[in-house]
């Protein structure tokens, strides 16, 4: 079932806001349909929110194996290739190739790392939906997706809880 | 010492983008002067790369000098960034916030421009790719894995893209803070920059767990990088006053000495060109100067560690160096110059409270700092080169040429005006940490007295 | 938005400070139950078999080789009871809240560094002057040492010196942190303890000027220790190993030891934590944020072991050079391999393993496990240091003469009094912990109440946090 609208409402406290939420849990919309949209982080479930689970630890590991692959395959590929004794040191010398391995396997772990910040935001999204600039400035917008048969519920919700301004998108 | 402002979030908008929305007077002139210095520098580079390193003071023995010093001086200042943003941020340092991005921000920008030098110094920079790439396939001749030389490139690629990612994660929503503030294509860059960064709790969480893994991610590469550009140096047993095995820590924590007093120059200047003294105020500076304190004692140890294990040994040519970096001419008097700047005079100044919390103090301080630990740096690679060792030649010291010092000009010329430029367009103290600040810190009421509190999240 | 107007009570389920006082300094407390005196008899016992060591080893004495193991011992307890008191200073250093409970368990190890100060008095009538090949070679030759020009005698009287200097500062740091719980105990005791009580609390009664001076005093004691900790560590690790050695030369060892000796001490106070909570009855006063907290400490500490040893170890194998060929192999690639690679795995690998998990930091089980294994690599570790280095030149003649190894001692393995002697004396340093626990709470009081006075749960909006003051 895709949502089909997506209504804001625009609070100029923070006790409005979550008021708002309190509303819309009360009239029966589903966690997850709503959210909350604030200019700061505030302490998780502050809003009384739907707390997002994520998957991002998974995402160094990742990133970590394939560097330290690519790693072993720079150093020792290179070496055993084309053996050229250098400074008495052994063609494999792993102690050396540790430090190589070692960087690579950091980089690769923040690379995915951001990755996973960026696709666990569930960014890149450019269609902000309702959105209201103040947001970014102290306002707290909440936010709404419902079918049209409950759109003017969670609009009187949000109206009711104090919504300075009521936007559809 | 109660110093917070309470500030909402539009004042808080309005004052830190003053250099984003609105362009400061002395702003177009600095950066005009700055780039007239940078355009000199690369001629030189140029004059360089046409008439070869013999325009340098570089001869035998002494074929690392100013550009090497200069590298591992900027590699240092660089360790500024995770230091503030890592450290402290896994010590849930709430003072921390207004730095952040100014010290990942001089990670980023020092470590470009400590590229620069080992590529000059190559003397035909462009031929780099013989020595790091592996593609020569016909000559059967690979990069050397084993060389530290290979290792360098490595640490300082992964440091730098590790830092520029990092930085750009904790731009995210002061992005969506511009996207909002702007109009035209300004407002169509912020939005594409931006990702469509909402601020909903499912952004906000992952923002904070970000903070915190990259933060434990990039710690160790932190540590790692001026390690391995200390074993540049220590793995080589035939340079006198080089082959210390205290070298990792010691380059890493004379990094941090550098760096950390680099972002105390930093916030002096980005108080009095923004007036951003809502933001920066002297507590900020107080409680950096108490880190500066104990990271300068860990170096003292590290030092005194060094200098002893030279005499340890009881071998002649190792004292001889030493005495020779200590009490011979000239290097006697740059030893002096670099003990009372790097330590002897900033450190017991910081011990008071009034020094800690003036803020002119705080600058001229950190710069002395500054000027030691390149003269530190200076003293480690030059004065053991050029004494006379097994297969070596000649006995010569070493003259920095004007060319040189043009160059070591350039490097402060650049950075400062690539600092500026990102200040055009992006903000340099962070909104949301400083908003977080705000809601995150109160006053908690005891008695008869009022204290500043944090609010902590339980797990 | 001030945050104030966001921020409501909520309900309160930590014990009251009346509650704290009774279990703590009155006749509540737990801590003595016979299961504890059984244990405390036992530790006697074990002491006294060190002692029979001590004086076999004594008798059984065919030179310095033979007194690797007791220098081990000895430097595997100033590890230990020596890095303990660190974690007791974070407060006054890093205004680390979460510390306060653990402070006094972390503290009393100073209590063990006048054991080692006293006990390491005949290990120095094994230890070479630096002068005695003078008659031999001429007035100018001293063996490498960083005593430099100083009297032959330094090394014995200076180390000595400077570890009664440590447990002195230590014992004074402890029994300042104590004093306010002395104070308590006098209020609140009965019997023996009470009179102790008012003994060591010399009048303390909680005024603003006497609460002044404490902090005052903690965090003089405090900075002190530190200095001095920094500085055994140095004179201990030079004299007692790397100066033994022909060509061993890594000015990074002191730090290297010092690291591990912060490491031992977080695990002591983890494992100290975890048996508060098993046996003394202190599960609401030390818990999952002492041990998630020392937990992420541990593992910084652990990456840091690696750090240090692998830093001194690509110097000296990338030079290569015949010392510094000499030096790996006598300490890690020749009769310690086994040993070495032992050390390795209990000491980062498995303790890093474990430490990762978020889960297993927030548990009360996971970070004791690691910390265990890190006591017992760290015992391991300095076998291979200490023993490897007594063991390194039977021929004193040596260190004199040459600046390389030349002959590569055979391993070492205990005999049975080395054995009574590691044994024996870690028992008596924990012994003697715990007999002072039986007057002094376990768990700081003083500190228990004051982070209940400045931390608070509240609700800010919806959510449940908690309110932290940061005094000055």
């Amino acid at each position: 079932m895709a949502a089909s609208n997506s209504v804001l409402g625009l609070y100029d406290t923070p006790n409005a806001g979550a008021d708002a939420m309190d509303g819309l849990k009360s009239a029966g919309f589903e966690l997850g349909t709503f959210d909350v949209l604030t200019g700061t982080p505030y302490p998780e479930g502050a809003f009384g929110e739907h707390v997002p689970q994520h998957r991002l630890f998974r995402f160094p590991f990742f990133g970590a194996m394939v560097g330290i692959t690519l790693a072993i395959l720079f150093t020792a590929g290179t070496q055993l290739a084309y053996p050229v004794i250098t400074g008495g040191k052994p063609i494999l010398a792993v102690f050396a190739m540790l430090i190589i391995a070692y960087e690579l396997t950091m980089l690769g772990a923040v690379v995915a790392t951001v990755v996973g910040i960026i696709f666990e935001s569930r960014l890149p999204n450019l269609n902000l939906g309702a959105y209201d600039t103040r947001i970014t400035e102290g306002y707290i917008g909440v936010v709404v997706e419902c079918e049209d048969d409950r759109l003017e519920e969670a609009r009187g919700v949000l109206q009711t809880a104090g919504a300075l301004e009521i936007k559809t998108a | 010492m109660q110093q917070r402002r309470i500030l909402d979030e539009f004042t808080v908008n309005h004052e830190l983008l003053r250099g984003n929305l609105a362009t400061p007077k002395w702003w177009l002139p600095t950066v005009l002067g700055l780039l007239v210095v940078v355009l000199f520098g690369f001629t030189l580079m140029g004059i360089m790369f046409n008439r070869g390193l013999g325009v340098t003071g570089l001869s035998r023995p002494v074929y690392w000098g100013l550009f090497i010093t200069t590298f591992v001086f900027w590699v240092g200042i660089s360790h500024a960034g995770i230091m503030i943003s890592a450290i402290l941020r896994l010590t849930q340092a709430e003072w921390r916030r207004p730095v952040t991005r100014a010290a990942e921000l001089l990670t980023v920008f020092s470590l470009l421009t400590a590229l620069f030098f080992p590529l000059i110094h190559a003397g035909r920079p462009w031929r780099i790719f013989y020595w790091i790439t592996p593609y020569d396939f016909a000559r059967g001749i690979f990069p050397n894995a084993r060389s530290p030389l290979v290792w360098d490139p490595f640490a300082i690629g992964t440091y730098l893209t590790g830092s520029t990612l990092f930085l750009y994660v904790a731009l995210l929503p002061d992005l969506g803070v511009l996207r909002d503030r702007t109009t035209g294509w300004k407002r169509s860059f912020y939005t594409v920059a931006s990702l469509g960064w909402r601020g909903n709790p499912r952004q906000w969480r992952l923002q904070t767990v970000a903070g915190i893994l990259l933060s434990a991610l990039m710690l160790p590469i932190f540590v790692s990088v001026h390690s391995i550009v200390s074993w540049d140096f220590a793995v080589t047993p035939a340079v006198e006053g080089w082959h210390s095995t205290v070298f990792a820590p010691y380059f890493v924590v004379g990094a941090v000495h550098s760096g950390v007093s680099a972002v105390v120059t930093m916030m002096a200047l980005m108080r009095w060109l923004w007036g951003w003294d809502n933001y920066i105020r002297p507590e900020h500076f107080d409680a950096l100067a108490r880190l500066l304190i104990v990271v300068a004692c860990a170096w003292l140890a590290l030092t005194f560690a060094e200098l002893i294990f030279g005499v340890y040994s009881l071998e002649a040519p190792e004292r001889a160096l030493r005495e020779m970096q200590m009490f011979e001419w000239p290097w006697n008097l740059l030893f002096i110059i670099f003990f009372l700047t790097g330590f002897a005079i900033p450190v017991p100044l910081w011990f008071f409270k009034r020094v800690r919390n003036n803020i002119a103090m705080m600058f001229w301080t950190s710069i002395l700092v500054n000027i030691g630990m390149w003269l530190e740096r200076f003293l480690i690679i030059v004065p053991g080169l050029s004494r006379k060792q097994p297969f070596v030649f000649t006995w010569d010291s070493y003259q920095v040429s004007p060319l040189e010092w043009g160059l070591l000009l350039w490097s402060f010329a650049w950075v400062m005006m690539l600092m500026l430029l990102f200040s055009k367009f992006f903000p340099l103290i962070p909104l949301f940490e400083t908003k977080e600040s705000q809601v995150f810190t109160t006053d908690v009421q005891i008695g008869r007295v009022t204290m500043p509190a944090v609010i902590r999240e339980l797990d | 938005m001030a945050t104030t107007s966001l921020i409501t009570d909520a309900p309160d389920h930590r014990p009251s400070n009346i509650e704290s006082t009774a279990l703590l300094a009155g006749d509540g407390r737990t801590v003595a139950g016979t299961g504890l005196k059984r244990f405390m008899w036992l530790l006697a016992a074990l002491s006294v078999i060190g002692f029979v060591g001590i004086v076999f080893r004594f008798i059984n004495d065919d030179g310095r080789q033979d007194w690797g193991f007791y220098a081990a011992t000895l430097a595997w307890m100033l590890t230990i009871f020596g890095g303990a008191p660190m974690v007791a200073i974070a407060p006054a250093l890093a205004k680390a809240d979460w510390v306060r409970p653990v402070a006094r368990i972390a503290s009393l190890g100073a209590i063990v560094t006048a054991i080692i100060a006293l006990l390491m008095i005949p290990l120095l009538f094994k230890f070479p002057a630096l002068t005695q090949f003078s008659e031999v070679l001429g007035d100018d030759v001293r063996r490498r040492s960083i005593w430099f020009d100083s009297p032959s005698y330094a090394p014995h009287f200076w180390n000595v010196l400077i570890l009664l200097t440590l447990a002195l500062v230590g014992i004074a740091m402890a029994y300042v942190m104590a004093i306010p719980d002395f104070a308590a105990i006098r209020d609140h005791g009965t019997g023996w303890k009470q009179r102790w009580g008012k003994k060591l609390a010399r009048g303390f009664y909680g005024r603003p000027q006497q609460w002044d001076w404490l902090k005052m005093r903690i965090g003089i004691t405090g900075a002190l220790y530190f200095a001095m900790l920094l500085y055994t560590n140095f004179t201990f690790s030079l004299d007692f190993a790397v100066s033994l050695v022909p060509g061993w030369k890594d000015s990074l060892f002191p730090f290297y030891h010092t690291i591990s000796t912060f490491q031992a001490g977080i695990a002591f106070t983890i494992i100290g934590v975890w048996a508060a909570r098993r046996w003394g009855g202190m599960n609401k006063y030390v818990g999952h944020e002492q041990m998630w907290s020392l937990g992420k400490f541990m593992l910084a500490t652990t990456l840091l072991w690696f750090y240090f040893f692998y830093s001194s170890f690509i110097v000296f194998w990338y030079g290569r050079s015949d010392s510094d060929s000499a030096t790996i192999k006598l300490l890690v690639s020749g009769p310690y391999i086994y040993l070495f690679w032992t050390v390795f795995f209990l000491v980062f690998i498995i303790p890093w393993w474990i430490m990762i998990w978020n889960k297993v930091r927030d548990s009360v089980w996971g970070p004791p496990i690691a910390a265990f294994i890190i006591l017992f690599g760290l015992f391991l570790d300095r076998i291979r240091i200490y023993v490897a280095s007594w063991s390194a030149v039977p021929d004193d003649l040596e260190l004199a003469t040459t600046s390389i190894l030349q002959d590569m001692p055979n391993t070492m393995w205990p005999d049975v009094f080395d054995v009574f002697i590691m044994v024996g004396l870690p028992a008596l340093g924990l012994l003697s912990i715990l007999l002072v626990t039986r007057l002094v709470p376990l768990v700081s009081l003083w500190e228990v109440q004051q982070s209940r006075l400045i931390t608070k749960p509240v609700r800010f909006l919806r959510s449940h946090v908690q309110l932290v003051g940061k005094p000055d």
